[in-house]
């Protein structure tokens, strides 16, 4: 089924790399599972199958010609309005959180395939717009572009991943030629103007339009965890128990006591990070870290040799997606980050998370592989 | 490959921005695992360690005859771990349970029982039977956990002395307080490891920390003597005078020992929360007053040391005294004194006198007065083992004026508390050296091996012997021939002196508002006591010499005979002085007697026996031999077998059964067998069973339950 030529040019390095980084997410979530489930193989059966799947979708995904896309710019960015919209619609309310789809036998997430669909249309829409990115009005358009399926996200809501949008627009805007002192000032004008407007509402004791009280308490508890160390502050406080815990080699496997006496609740999904500092120390989250770091080298070396513009763009986009999940994920268990309850790509537990990574890793394989144009 | 320069600048430089945040993340990990990990990992310790306490049990109070003042009884208290009411699921159904057992509000106990903590008390220290019963439900997470509840057997008895401890066994107030940390022992504990939820991890640490009980203290006190210091003072609110408050002193001059010490109002330590705090108060050592004319004993002595005056010096009282910058009158000054000698005048507490040598003091040298005040103690706390001690107050001797000198001399002007003038006189009565009052005489281990042994201390002579003895007969005179005649105790020498010093209020000295006072010691000779007796505000007569000196009288004789301190006056004399209303016998000592033997002999002196147990030969009896009682009066006899040699063999358990823990306690003690004490209320149940033969030293179970409430027939 596939094109042995292309098959040469399969990026063996990356797929390694991945690899490897399975191997260890399955390890961790086989430690991580154990005192949830009295099958000890239960949740490891169920995310070594959407790995699985995502391999399939990985190899389905090198086949199709990124430049493809390129010409469907406006349908993706339809799909993906629709996408997010019918969450609203059909989705089940989780933890205050409108963010899942229950289709009977597994949760569907959609706004994690979303960031994918934005990095596809998005890449094309900068494509076409490269020279006109110098001033704040020439931005405004990508603003635009980007405010309808932001909109949608902060409705469910999920901060997380609206944070990880932002990344994205930066991060392909910057690649793209924006004045990087234009993009500097735009950032820290969004997010002063977001910190200050949180900050006058909770100092004059004001409701926070279309935020809820459990986040508004999040970020109290963010900034001072201790104090509610019983209450919102709770998951964080725990969480940085179980990674100062582990020390410099960790208490092992299986032996972290904050993970295995579940006083870190939500330890096998987005706390997993969490799992590696207790049990496996900084040795082992240091590994996780470079394990990133090689990844990441490794996609911006695919943007570079790119053959086009679009190309770049595509990997650049994948690259932000993981690299903000990592920042806001692991942030969040180590206290520099509020808790917004997004995974850690390959690693955390859940099906929609795996699979979204795993077919955007294959648009990076897809850009490798087309590097260089093929001679029939 | 994409030819766009810009592009690819832009792509390297992305390629570091996105590095630096791992750079970031990194630097943060490295903070929380390498540098916080120690500290952290400690929490991640103290979250799965659960430890539940294991109180100790609080020693025990004695006086100084080993007699119990304060105990530790068992009491049960509700504890639940809300994680397995939870997950029972019966939240509701345990609220209603245990509110109906323990007579609380559901809602209450509901919102303790799902609190989100590990552990949570529903209500401490409830009788023995609700114990019992919250057992017997065996309800999923509840735990009835024993506890120790102080307890005064005593009841009122030295109330303001011991204090009382708290709900957590804590000392709150007096002795209690003082010695806390002596009496409250180390606590225990059983840690458990535990995770989340709750849930005992199987394998886990488990560890037993037991309780170390609390060391017990014997007090200087005597129980009888306080004895008789409380009934005086009952009688004395329950007499005509009906005073605002009053207040008595027993101390041991030699020693320093303060025997009894008692005030009133006063409060029942068992239910100090039915009581206002204001009456926890030991006005005897936290309060001061002005003293008035029992302060010129300091007087007198300052000036017959310094040799200002001699005792056979004449003097003339028109009635007042003039001096540069004032003029005082003598207390009767209707009726002057006139002529009289120096003892006359301190016989008459003649005020003029007084101050003519006070005056006399501070003009042989600036201070010298002040310095006897000082020495005697008067500005600062005496140093008692006692929380809270006051200072009492004098004039700053910057600002001292001759009518201060003048007014200080008879008593007025200056602060003092009760315990700092006992302090003084008895410094007079022990050859003028001063010994620090105290209240502890021993520490004792929980097995009852001391550990500690307070002597006297800080000793300093304050006037010489010579002096002390010139005053104390001058004192003598004043009960013979004085002011303080009520004190006369036939057959003993009592030396003293009455205080009357009107109450300061707004606006100057108050008409119609007193203090009466009387202080003196016995017998003059070699004396053994000294007595302090305040009272404040009497109703009607409010002289020190009529209210004050027949309480001290009471108190005083009580306590020499009891001491065992020999009369000396010839028997003629009794007779005549001594009036007594009602015939009293003296208790013969029937130890050791047999059954029969024993009835005879105190029918023979007008008393009724009366059988505790039913061994051959008495081992107690109370009251004591050789005390003095009215004719009728109850003796108890407790019975047992004694040895060849005279030891106590065996005794008889008694029926405790309807005694309440006092009278149970009391019962035992003369049996020299030891009470363990279940549960309040009324003896229930008792183990050994009445009738059986134990040796003595036994430790006698009695389960004690509340009586059924009874129905009121008539109001």
């Amino acid at each position: 089924m596939f094109d042995s030529r292309l098959l040469k040019k399969f990026d063996y390095s990356l797929f390694i790399l991945i690899a490897v980084m399975l191997v260890f997410s399955t390890v961790i979530l086989y430690s991580a599972t154990q005192s949830i489930s009295t099958d000890p193989f239960f949740y490891i059966k169920k995310q070594l199958l959407f790995i699985l799947l995502g391999i399939i979708g990985l190899f389905l995904v090198i086949n199709i010609n990124y430049s493809l896309f390129a010409s469907y710019q406006w349908h993706l960015y339809l799909l993906n309005l629709l996408l997010l919209a019918s969450v609203l619609l059909f989705g089940k309310e989780v933890n205050g959180a409108k963010s899942w789809i229950d289709f009977g036998s597994f949760y569907f997430q959609p706004s994690e395939f979303s960031k994918i669909l934005i990095v596809l249309s998005f890449a094309q829409f900068l494509n076409t717009r490269r020279d006109k990115l110098n001033s704040l009005l020439d931005l405004l358009p990508c603003f635009a572009y980007f405010f309808p399926p932001m909109l949608l996200i902060m409705a469910q809501p999920d901060l997380g991943s609206a944070l990880v949008f932002l990344g994205i627009l930066f991060g392909m805007v910057f690649v793209a030629g924006a004045r990087p002192g234009l993009l500097a000032a735009i950032g820290s004008g969004v997010v002063g103007t977001f910190i200050g407007f949180l900050m006058a509402c909770l100092h004059f004791g004001f409701s926070i339009p279309y935020i809820k009280e459990y986040q508004v308490m999040r970020i109290i508890a963010f900034l001072n965890p201790y104090e509610y160390a019983q209450g919102a502050g709770y998951q964080l406080v725990q969480s940085l128990i179980a990674v100062g815990s582990g020390g410099i080699w960790g208490t092992g496997l299986r032996q972290g006591s904050q993970v295995q006496l579940n006083f870190l609740p939500y330890h096998h999904t987005d706390f997993i990070f969490s799992v590696v500092g207790e049990e496996l120390g900084f040795v082992g989250g240091l590994m996780l870290l470079l394990l990133y770091f090689l990844l990441v080298h490794r996609l911006i070396q695919i943007a570079m040799e790119a053959k086009d513009v679009y190309g770049t763009l595509i990997v650049t986009g994948v690259a932000s997606i993981l690299v903000f999940h990592v920042l806001v994920n692991i942030g969040m268990t180590i206290g520099i980050m509020p808790i917004t309850g997004i995974p850690l790509p390959l690693f955390s537990y859940g099906g929609s998370n795996m699979l979204a990574t795993l077919l955007a890793l294959g648009l990076a394989f897809n850009v490798s592989m087309r590097k260089q144009k093929i001679l029939f | 490959m994409n030819g766009n320069l810009l592009i690819r600048r832009r792509t390297i430089f992305l390629f570091f921005l996105l590095g630096s945040i791992f750079l970031v993340l990194g630097l943060r990990v490295a903070w929380i695992q390498l540098v916080r990990g120690e500290e952290l990992q400690k929490e991640a310790l103290d979250n799965r360690l659960q430890s539940v306490e294991i109180e100790a049990k609080r020693g025990v109070i004695y006086d100084r005859n080993g007699k119990e003042l304060a105990i530790s009884v068992d009491a049960p208290s509700i504890g639940v771990w809300p994680p397995i009411v939870k997950r029972s699921g019966k939240e509701k159904e345990i609220a209603e349970q245990l509110s109906e057992v323990l007579e609380m509000d559901k809602n209450d106990v509901l919102e303790r029982l799902s609190r989100q903590t590990m552990f949570s008390w529903i209500k401490r220290k409830v009788p023995f039977e609700k114990g019992d019963k919250i057992k017997q439900l065996d309800l999923p997470g509840v735990h009835v956990i024993q506890e120790t509840q102080r307890f005064y057997p005593k009841g009122r008895l030295a109330c303001h002395l011991l204090g009382f401890a708290g709900i957590d066994n804590q000392g709150l107030t007096g002795l209690e307080l003082q010695y806390g940390d002596v009496l409250s022992g180390k606590p225990g504990k059983i840690v458990i490891e535990k995770d989340a939820a709750g849930r005992e991890i199987p394998q886990a640490t488990h560890e037993f920390i037991p309780p170390k009980d609390g060391n017990s203290i014997v007090l200087t006190i005597d129980e009888s003597i306080q004895y008789f210091v409380e009934r005086e003072l009952d009688n004395l609110i329950n007499s005509p005078t009906d005073p605002k408050e009053c207040l008595a002193i027993v101390m041991d001059v030699k020693s320093g020992e303060i025997l009894a010490m008692a005030s009133r109002p006063n409060f029942d330590p068992n239910h100090f929360g039915d009581f206002s705090s204001k009456v926890y108060r030991n006005i005897a050592v936290n309060n001061s007053f002005e003293p008035g004319s029992t302060f010129k004993i300091v007087t007198a002595s300052a000036a017959l040391e310094e040799g200002v005056v001699s005792v056979d010096e004449h003097f003339y009282d028109p009635g007042y005294i003039k001096f540069d910058g004032g003029r005082i009158r003598c207390w009767r000054s209707g009726r002057p004194h006139g002529r009289q000698t120096f003892a006359e005048g301190v016989m008459n507490s003649c005020n003029p006198v007084f101050v003519e040598v006070g005056l006399r003091l501070e003009k042989k040298g600036e201070g010298t007065f002040y310095k006897y005040i000082r020495s005697f103690g008067f500005g600062k706390p005496t140093g008692i083992d006692f929380p809270g001690e006051a200072n009492g107050i004098l004039i700053n001797e910057e600002n001292l004026k001759p009518i201060n000198i003048a007014t200080i001399s008879i008593g007025q002007g200056i602060s003092v508390t009760p315990l700092q003038l006992i302090n003084m006189a008895a410094t007079v009565a022990n050859s003028g050296v001063m010994v620090r009052p105290h209240l502890l005489k021993e520490i004792r281990d929980p097995e009852g091996k001391v550990i500690e042994k307070i002597t006297p201390q800080n000793t300093k002579q304050v006037i010489s012997q010579e002096t002390a003895q010139k005053v104390s007969r001058l004192l003598e005179k004043v009960v013979e021939e004085g002011t303080g005649k009520n004190a006369y105790i036939a057959g003993y020498r009592v030396g003293g002196k009455t205080g009357t010093a009107q109450k300061v209020g707004k606006g100057g000295y108050q008409s119609g508002s007193y203090i009466a006072s009387f202080l003196g010691f016995a017998p003059v000779d070699d004396p053994e006591v000294a007595i302090l007796v305040v009272v404040d505000e009497p109703k009607g007569v409010y002289y020190g010499g009529q209210v004050a000196a027949p309480v001290f009288r009471n108190i005083m004789e009580d306590t020499l005979r009891y001491l065992g301190v020999p009369r000396e006056l010839p028997e003629g004399e009794e007779e005549g002085k001594g009036e007594r209303p009602e015939e009293k016998v003296v208790v013969p000592n029937v130890y050791g007697f047999d059954r029969e033997k024993a009835e005879r002999v105190l029918k023979n002196e007008g008393l009724k026996p009366s059988f505790v147990g039913s061994g051959p030969k008495i081992i107690s009896q109370s009251p004591k031999g050789s005390a003095e009682v009215r004719k009728e009066t109850e003796v108890i006899l407790y019975t047992g077998s004694i040895s060849a040699e005279g030891k106590i063999e065996k005794v008889t358990v008694p029926d405790l059964t309807g005694k309440r823990i006092w009278e149970a306690s009391a019962i035992l003690e003369a049996l020299d067998l030891s009470l363990k004490a279940e549960g309040t209320g009324e003896a229930r149940e008792q183990r050994p069973t009445p009738g059986e033969v134990v040796s003595p030293g036994t430790e006698i179970t009695v389960i004690f339950k509340e009586p059924p409430a009874q129905e009121v027939l008539s109001p």
